[in-house]
């Protein structure tokens, strides 16, 4: 006999207002289903009332763990659409600051997961301690800690100061030491390679067929990297490995982000050192733009939960409709096939290993 | 000196042959037991928030009272002030009960611990299999609560706490065998009498971790504590326990943290045995380190899956305690 419980919308562990319908034979899951859309706020919809610029504050609100990528690649979007040049420092600087919110997020990660697995907390504030260094980055970058809405048509709101390539490689000298130090907590833990290895396999094959992108799919084997496949800015001008593991289990996720983690220091590093001289700062933000009419653009970026995809049809100062691609939505399509079989208390480290985001599935 | 003379007093009054004399002085111990089992309790709900905050970076409470140290007492006053509810479908009475059966069975274990070596309520000769017959209740009570709450979340506490049971029990009861075989009897004094010259964490190491391990679970203390789980159950067995029997629940969570360190040394770490300071400090202190230890294990474990406390008990603790059995024979036959 099945026993149904209910988890959520309102529970500590499902990452935000997630509710999951779990059907238990005893403790194992014989089915999940998940219930989203109670953070749904309609922006693809709100979108399309507001001049092109004014959109980029909603835009951050949907991936508010890593706002900035979902902000750079709204105004990518608009960018294509209207045919607007990015200049190449700013270009730079958008990958520094970019690879920057990865670390960030991945750090959250790794802190959502052992608090997910019920270690009290010691993970995520240990997560958030590195966090908050890389916020105070990009405050220095930007003004703001969480919300930067820093991207103009063309270019950036302003330069890096003097200091601030300075500060970054001290604070990713420091974050080289820091990052051992989670190996060592973690992947020398007896209990956590118990209850990640192994746990929530997703095997390649179906990893493909249920479409899921970003760490989820590389770490079933998949090494598909918009960055490196699909490359924008100067990602295919700089030597980054291309990373994929094996396992599928949440244990590969796990350490796919700190490979990531990784990886993204050195890009942070190269990118400083290529980037020229010269001036970033964007285009004034205008409320009359060129007229476009009807023209369709699709643009892609590696965010840090996956593949976002924005496909927007131009209209005359407005989009006229904007469709976003949440990797995180098609990311929690495969919860219910990787967690069956698990038990109950498998359920919150597999969710967790998928780095579920609420307020980007719902939109 | 005035320490001593309390406990000749106290003693003497226990051992009084009038039965009314008697129950009123054991009445009286048991109340100073149990101030002392709610200071320490307080002690180190504080401790254990101020330990933790410093593993995490944080500075923990440090608000309410000087270095935060009236923040429980906050919280136990709006916890008591507050309404207590029950969901339709619970036994209201069971769930009631089987708190305050929870927290009498601390007591009466603690109770039946010589504190110091010229005051005990008992000298009964059985004290150390009394102890853990009276504790083999809990995990029934606490099964109790989470059934009775009528909530999905607690049952599965619930079936969690007695599955735990099966894993965790029989080691624990051989180790307690093996204890009273070194000690020739199962008298809790003679067993603090037999580690005079060596405390059995020496003489049996591997019987030592086993109960320590057994001691965690029974206490709920992570990384065992499935039972309560609040990133997964949202609070297990506890879920629908409201006001002031959340309140008991959480001064529950650290009266068994008194009691498993006062086991812990007084079974192995020779009890009240140590130079110049009086037993009960050393006793105290003990326990003190051994519930340090116990909040610094809660801060860096993730939480293990009930299959694998069942393997833990079944694979390794069990067979782990029977050659602590062996071993020990042989050491004290040979």
């Amino acid at each position: 006999m099945l026993t149904r419980i209910n988890i959520g919308p309102i529970h500590p562990s499902t990452h935000g207002v997630l509710r999951l319908v779990v059907d238990l034979d005893g403790d194992t899951i014989a089915n999940v289903e998940p219930h989203i859309g109670f953070l749904h706020r309609g922006v693809e919809k709100l979108v399309e009332t507001r001049m092109y610029m004014q959109s980029p504050p909603y835009m951050e609100k949907l991936d508010y763990i890593a706002p900035m990528s979902v902000d750079e690649l709204y105004v990518s979007t608009v960018e294509k659409a209207l045919g607007i040049e990015v200049k190449e420092r700013a270009q730079y600087q958008r990958m520094i600051l970019l690879e920057l919110q990865r670390i960030a997020s991945h750090l959250f990660f790794i802190g959502a997961l052992t608090n997910d697995m019920g270690m009290m907390f010691t993970g995520f504030m240990w997560g958030f301690r590195d966090r908050e260094l890389i916020l105070r980055l990009l405050e220095e970058a930007t003004g703001q800690r969480m919300f930067y809405v820093n991207m103009r048509l063309g270019g950036m709101v302003n330069d890096f100061h003097g200091d601030f390539e300075q500060h970054v490689l001290k604070t990713m000298d420091y974050m080289e030491k820091r990052i051992p130090e989670y190996e060592k907590f973690l992947e020398k833990n007896p209990i956590f390679k118990q209850r990640t290895k192994g746990v929530g396999v997703l095997k390649r094959d179906d990893a493909i067929a249920l479409g899921v992108s970003g760490p989820v799919l590389r770490a079933s084997g998949v090494p598909y990297d918009v960055r490196r496949d699909n490359p924008y800015y100067f990602y295919k001008e700089l030597n980054f490995r291309e990373m994929s593991l094996n396992g599928g289990d949440s244990f590969s996720r796990y350490r796919l982000r700190v490979m990531e983690m990784r990886e993204s220091m050195r890009i942070i590093r190269e990118s400083f050192r290529k980037m020229p001289e010269g001036d970033s700062t964007g285009q004034m933000v205008k409320l009359r733009m060129p007229p476009v009419k009807n023209k369709v653009v699709t643009v892609a970026r590696e965010v840090p939960r996956g593949e976002e995809l924005m496909y927007m049809v131009a209209g005359d100062q407005k989009p006229y409709r904007l469709s976003i691609r949440s990797p995180v939505f098609i990311n929690l399509h495969a919860l219910n096939h990787i967690a069956k079989g698990h038990r109950l208390a498998d359920l919150y480290p597999i969710l967790g290993s998928l780095d579920v985001v609420m307020a980007d599935v719902d939109r | 000196m005035l320490i001593g003379s309390i406990e000749s007093f106290m003693q003497a009054g226990i051992n009084s042959s009038d039965v009314l004399v008697s129950i009123l002085f054991l009445v009286l111990y048991a109340v100073l037991v149990s101030i002392l089992m709610s200071v320490y309790a307080y002690l180190f709900g504080w401790i254990e928030r101020k330990v933790i905050a410093k593993a995490q970076y944080r500075h923990g409470p440090n608000v309410v009272g000087k270095y935060g140290l009236l923040q429980n007492l906050a919280d136990l006053v709006k916890l008591i002030a507050k309404e207590v509810r029950y969901p339709s479908n619970a036994d209201s009475r069971a769930m009631a009960l089987s708190m305050i059966g929870l927290v009498s069975i601390v007591v009466f274990v603690i109770l039946l611990l010589p504190l110091t070596p010229g005051l005990a309520a008992t000298n009964f000769g059985l004290g150390l299999l009394l102890v853990f017959v009276v504790l083999g209740f809990s995990p029934l009570l606490l099964f109790i609560t989470g059934f009775a709450s009528g909530n999905k979340f607690g049952e599965l506490g619930a079936q969690r706490s007695v599955l735990m049971v099966i894993g965790y029990d029989i080691p624990l009861i051989i180790v307690v065998g093996t204890i009273a075989l070194a000690a020739g009897g199962f008298s809790i004094t003679g067993v603090i009498g037999a580690q005079q010259s060596l405390p059995f964490a020496l003489l049996m190491p591997i019987g030592f971790i086993v109960f320590f391990i057994v001691m965690l679970a029974e206490m709920e203390r992570p990384p065992f504590d499935l039972r309560e789980a609040d990133s997964e159950l949202i609070a297990g067995w506890l879920t629908d326990v409201s006001g002031p029997y959340y309140a008991l629940a959480l001064m529950l969570d650290y009266t068994r943290m008194f009691m498993g360190s006062l086991l812990i040394s007084i079974l192995f770490l020779s009890g009240w045995a140590g130079p110049l300071l009086p037993p009960l400090v050393w006793l105290l202190i003990k326990a003190f380190i051994v519930s340090l230890f116990i909040i610094i294990i809660r801060a860096t474990v993730v939480r293990l899956r009930i299959d694998k406390v069942l393997r833990l008990g079944w694979i390794y603790l069990l067979p782990l305690s029977i050659a602590n059995l062996l071993v020990t024979f042989i050491i004290l036959k040979g």
